[in-house]
């Protein structure tokens, strides 16, 4: 063994990494909780409730279909749809939209909602509607005259 | 003569792994959130099945359960409300209107609005639901 320096052996130090990662891992976790936070996860979807093509001139009118009559749907305020006085479930509403649309692949539905029902009940309707094949459905109010 | 071993240095962590998981779930949080203004209040959308995919843009009227409404995330007065989006239709005519009106709202609340909405010269205007099931949504 010898001392003299010129014949030490030195271990090449470990290049430096040109680009640290620890910024980046800051700024992509920051990035991260800001979307877990501020995002919300909920499906939601849409119904139209009015398309106005630009060529439209008027709203439609109600009109009578080739084979049957407008079929005016109430809705109460406990959100019970009832046509000509008769309370129907959802399910043989379905089935009575279903009927009138083989009749007539243009029947006019509206609907009447009491002001007291729920949002809920209006698009329960609406949507068994659109389920049954209807196109055509409005909704109708009655507004106080002044 | 007994020499000390040197004590076993720990491998250096690899934060490779660690930049994988982060950077996959900031793009899962990404695509799968929506990055709309959410209203002051709660607001459970009603179910509906047979709703089309929302597009984004547009403006969203909130409308809570007791009838409070907020436009684009803030509170608003009728007359607010009218002022802003009837600015917003000057501007853009063809600006898409959201009712994101709460399941539980009485339709008192919320068909006045649509024809307010609709005489201030709206072309569109989409009443916002769910397909599932929610207890509640902000």
């Amino acid at each position: 063994m010898t001392d003299d320096p010129a014949q030490l052996l030195h271990r090449p130090k470990r290049p430096k990494a040109l680009i640290s990662m620890v910024p980046m891992i800051d700024v992509m976790l920051i990035l991260l909780i800001f979307f877990m936070v501020t995002s919300t996860y909920i499906n939601l979807d849409m119904i139209p409730a009015l398309e106005r093509s630009a060529d439209a001139t008027a709203d439609p009118q109600p009109t009578q279909g080739d084979g049957g009559d407008v079929l005016m749907v109430r809705i109460g305020a406990d959100g019970t749809p009832t046509i000509r006085g008769q309370a129907y479930a959802q399910t043989d509403l379905e089935r009575l939209f279903a009927d009138r649309i083989r009749q007539d692949a243009n029947q006019q539905v509206l609907i009447l909602p009491s002001g007291s029902a729920n949002m809920q009940a209006l698009v329960s309707v609406m949507d068994t509607a659109t389920l049954s094949g209807v196109t055509q459905l409005q909704i109708v109010r009655l507004d106080a005259s002044p | 003569m007994r020499l000390a071993r040197r004590p076993s240095r720990a491998p250096p962590e690899t934060i490779v792994a660690l930049i994988d998981v982060v950077f996959f779930l900031l793009v899962f949080f990404m695509l799968i959130g929506r990055m709309d203004a959410t209203a002051p209040f709660d607001v459970t959308p009603p179910v509906a099945v047979t709703g089309a995919d929302m597009p984004s843009g547009g403006m969203t009227v909130s409308i809570s359960a007791k009838g409070a409404l907020a436009l684009d995330g803030l509170g608003v007065t009728i007359p607010q409300l009218d002022a802003r989006v009837a600015q917003a239709l000057a501007e853009a005519p063809q600006t898409l209107i959201r009712i994101n009106a709460n399941s539980a709202v009485e339709l008192r609340h919320v068909l006045p609005l649509l024809r307010r909405i609709e005489g201030l010269g709206a072309q569109e205007i989409a009443l916002v639901v769910t397909p599932e099931q929610h207890d509640a949504n902000r």
